[in-house]
């Protein structure tokens, strides 16, 4: 071996001064770790020779120590001077090299640290390839191998997820219902979208389904009424295949006592679609008129206030504020394509239902959404998203919640009658849902 | 051990001129068979709306057949087991419960909230124990007072175990003997024909203002990977098949609480500590990853759930090394057959929490006690934060691990040979906090021997080498 690298340590310890350390020299000439210590050993020693400027070293000793009683394998960085000393207190050594030099001495040994960490970081892909260790499974996979073992373990989770939770007592009776009736309802809000933005044709049949949905929600989904439908359907739309996806895999878990209630309200809701139908036109004419919502609104508004004290079943549909004081991307401004698209696929909504009384305008809002990817993890994703609002901010909600608020009034008492049974099994099923229970004595008093 | 063995080629061969040209030894990694188990601390479903009631009557069904069981190899076949609603005065009898200790400077919130204004704060406390604390022992229905032959400070709320005695007039119940579930079965372990070693390690600690540790860790990490040392030492740790990092991988000095109680303005352009210390644990990880398969427990200042099971850390926090197949993020109580030999353990927090709730001091003695307990984490949920569990409590061991250990204690300790009974072998190991004692240890999965790995550079104050264990 040509002894060029004793010229290359000298350059690095005299000229720039450095901390040569065994594995900054391994990685920066790219030589075996061994054969760097065997370098610096060779440079330390040739110096020594000449007798010329003084140089520092440091060494590492390892080997077995009893110290109190205790047997240890003990690794330790020592100054030269120290060498001799540590390892006659060693009962056996194992090894012995030089760790570094340099040509000042060193008060503590936390340079040695950050010259090894530098060297390392500058080289982390690769940081154990001159070591004297290879692992054969150790080989980082490429992104495509990633993604594969990635979509393999999603494929397998949900699997032994379920089996998990029959095991560990998670699949209870008594614990699913609190997630599910809500997820039901969602369930059908969100579906709802899927029509509507494949054919505009279906949108008069869904109307009525949607406030007969809405007929029933009020119990497990307070908040979602105080927002503008557009912005309602804006919002699932973008949610939808998630919570399709959450669907599918509830359902066939769930058990037949579950399925029961929510088919028979899905019966029920086809019912009310027949009933409400003929209402639907009267709602509209109803809420034109200034007289009639100013009533209601004094009624909405006590509504409101007593409705934020309800636990929300599902806080991201619901949370519709513009947080002020948000830092995030405050520079977007412009709207998006994809909101454009979806103010193209929602205006059409206000405009039939209002039939144009006021001047529409579009916002931004930051919104925020919460749920739960594949993995059971909760994901919170934060997005401006555009909604329609007028400036008279207070007449548009109430013609909004106008059509629901009545309606519970006036349903007639036989469907009441049909309800209550329906409802009494849910509650027995889902006893432990503290969210449905509440909403559901708001809904006493409001029918009262 | 791990010395010996290192040592038994001849050394000083780095002491000597670069022979040739050719690139040094290369060793390979001793690869093993390894099966994770800890699906049952893997939680589905989170929900949170249930009362922790059901986690005692889960535990107290599990646990009453073995413990009649127990109590009937004590106490002879035909000892009689009742249930407190059929106690009678007098009686010799046996009863199956679990203990709960009525204490008085146990930290409740309500009593903070409803004494507030009569009483100054209490000062914070290592220990929660008092003369005045009480036992009492519970079923399905009912509960009683005990005295006897029972140390009420060594017991804590959670442990179901059977009392014999007989019940006095003045409605206490006097014990004259108790038993535990004790240890369950074992399978043997496959007999291995080299040696094999898993080095556990806690308490790593990163992102703490203490940097001048950071040394220690990395020769721990270069020791692991081959760099350091002799050809001996190299092949030696070659024979690392697995590296463990049993929780705290953080330091507690990366949680600043003070922040979320903070005006949003003030800290809005304040990184989080932990973010920081995340990116060098990747970093560290990366270097380690690349040469030995790696479990990573989370553990109480890690950025995961609060309550055990702690779910594993989410791999994308970790760019780095995630792509690499030997990086396993794993739940907190851990558990897995490496080789054969069954591993199971905690980041600590349980027993931390007993040792808070008992005169009991070393984390071995707690160790043990829950192992013959048969559960890893009784105080769980009483004091200790804990997923709402309905149906079964998986604390309950229902197999006996041949490693048993906790991290994050004080100081390494090691036991095996005194409670072997049989046919069983445990080696109880309480792996210590690294960032304090730079310490790691080594377990021999042919011997089931334990040993630690101690790391050490020298500082400004030290001459003296005695000295150069970083000792703050």
């Amino acid at each position: 071996m040509d002894e060029l690298y004793l010229d290359n340590i000298d350059e690095f310890v005299n000229d720039h001064n450095k901390i040569v350390t065994y594995k900054w020299l391994s990685l920066t000439l790219g030589v075996h770790v061994n054969v760097a210590k065997q370098m610096l050993y060779h440079y330390l020693d040739h110096k020594r020779k000449e007798s010329s400027a003084q140089l520092h070293a440091t060494y590492l000793v390892s080997g077995k120590l009893v110290e109190n009683g205790q047997t240890s394998h003990r690794v330790s960085v020592v100054r030269e001077e120290q060498l001799e000393d540590v390892k006659s207190k060693m009962s056996v050594t194992v090894s012995v090299h030089v760790y570094s030099v340099q040509k000042a001495g060193l008060k503590d040994s936390g340079p040695l640290y950050s010259v090894d960490y530098d060297a390392v970081k500058n080289n982390l892909k690769n940081c154990s390839r001159y070591s004297a260790i290879r692992c054969a499974s150790a080989v980082p996979m490429s992104s495509a191998e990633v993604q594969q073992a990635r979509e393999m373990e999603r494929a397998v989770v949900p699997e032994p997820q379920n089996a998990k939770t029959v095991m560990n007592g998670h699949a209870s009776v008594a614990s699913k219902p609190s997630t599910k009736p809500p997820k039901g309802i969602m369930g059908m809000f969100a579906n709802k979208p899927t029509p509507k933005n494949e054919d505009a044709g279906k949108e008069i049949k869904l109307e009525p389904k949607e406030s007969a949905a809405v007929v029933e929600a009020p119990k497990t989904k307070p908040a979602a009424k105080t927002n503008p439908m557009a912005n309602f359907f804006g919002n699932q739309a973008a949610k939808r295949p998630e919570k399709t996806v959450k669907e599918e895999e509830g359902a066939p878990s769930s058990s037949s006592v579950e399925q029961r209630p929510s088919s028979s309200r899905a019966e029920e809701i086809q019912e009310a679609v027949t009933v409400e139908q003929p209402r639907e036109a009267k709602k509209e004419s109803r809420s034109k008129t200034k007289r009639v919502e100013d009533s209601d609104s004094e009624e909405e508004k006590m509504e409101k206030k007593k409705r934020r004290r309800i636990k929300k079943p599902e806080p991201d549909s619901s949370d519709d504020e513009v947080i002020p004081d948000s830092p995030q991307r405050h520079e977007a401004r412009e709207p998006s394509p994809r909101s454009e698209r979806e103010e193209m696929t929602s205006a059409s909504r206000p405009q039939q239902e209002n039939s144009g009384i006021k001047t529409r305008k579009r916002r931004r809002v930051l919104k925020s959404r919460t749920f739960v990817d594949e993995e059971g993890c909760i994901v919170t994703e934060k997005g401006y998203e555009s909604e329609s609002y007028s400036e008279t901010e207070d007449d548009v909600q109430p013609t909004r919640s106008a059509p629901k608020d009545p309606i519970p009034a006036k349903i007639p008492a036989s469907r009441k009658e049909d309800e209550k049974p329906t409802k009494s099994q849910k509650k027995a099923a889902a006893s432990a849902n503290k969210g449905t229970k509440q909403a559901s004595i708001m809904g006493f008093f409001q029918k009262k | 051990m791990f010395s010996e063995l290192s040592a038994q080629r001849e050394a000083s061969s780095l002491l000597c001129r670069p022979a040739s040209e050719d690139q040094g030894p290369v060793f390979d990694r001793v690869l093993q068979a390894y099966t994770p188990c800890s699906e049952r601390f893997k939680l589905g479903e989170r929900s949170f709306s249930r009362q922790y009631a059901h986690i005692y009557a889960a535990r107290l069904m599990q646990m009453r057949p073995l413990l009649t069981e127990r109590a009937q190899q004590k106490w002879g076949v035909n000892v009689r087991i009742r249930k407190l609603c059929d106690l009678q005065t007098g009686e010799q009898c046996c009863i199956v419960g679990t203990l709960f200790k009525h204490m008085e400077l146990q930290p409740s919130i309500l009593k903070e909230i409803s004494e507030e204004h009569n009483l100054l704060p209490q000062p914070a406390r290592a220990r929660y124990i008092s003369d005045a604390d009480e036992l009492i022992l519970e079923d399905e229905l009912q509960r009683i007072k005990l005295e006897g032959k029972i140390d009420k400070d060594k017991c804590v709320t959670g442990s179901v175990i059977a009392i014999y005695g007989a019940e006095k007039n003045d409605g206490k119940f006097t014990v004259e003997e108790f038993c535990t579930a004790d240890l369950p079965l074992q399978t043997p372990r496959p007999s291995l024909s080299s040696d094999k070693f898993v080095l556990l390690a806690s308490g790593l600690g990163l992102g703490s203002s203490h940097a001048d540790s950071m040394l220690g860790l990395q020769l721990l990490v270069d020791m692991i990977t081959g760099q350091l040392g002799d050809q001996g030492e190299q092949s030696g740790a070659a024979s690392i098949s697995r590296v463990l990092l049993a929780g705290n991988l953080l330091s507690q000095s990366t949680q600043n609480k003070e922040d979320s109680t903070k005006a949003k303005y003030l800290t809005k352009k304040t990184q989080a500590g932990s973010v920081e210390a995340i990116r060098l644990l990747d970093e560290l990880l990366l270097q380690l990853v690349a040469s030995v398969p790696v479990d990573v427990m989370p553990g109480q200042y890690d950025p995961t759930n609060y309550t055990l099971p702690q779910q594993p850390l989410h791999r994308c926090m970790f760019p780095l090394c995630s792509v690499y197949p030997t990086l396993q993020l794993v739940s907190n109580p851990y558990q897995a057959n490496i080789d054969g030999v069954k591993f199971l353990g905690t980041s600590g927090q349980n027993v931390s929490d007993i040792q808070k709730y008992s005169s009991v001091d070393s984390h071995l003695d707690i160790l043990e006690n829950t192992l013959r307990l048969r559960h890893l984490a009784p105080t769980a949920p009483d004091t200790l934060g804990c997923y709402p569990f309905y149906q079964k409590d998986p604390f309950v061991l229902e197999e006996c691990p041949h490693v048993y250990f906790s991290g994050n204690a004080p100081s390494f300790d090691c036991k095996s040979d005194s409670i072997t009974k049989s046919l069983t072998e445990v080696l109880l190991v309480t792996v210590p906090e690294f960032s304090s004692t730079q310490m790691a240890c080594l377990v021999n999965l042919r011997t089931l021997e334990c040993e630690p790995v101690t790391f050490s550079a020298f500082s400004a104050d030290d001459d003296d080498e005695s000295e150069m264990n970083i000792s703050h």
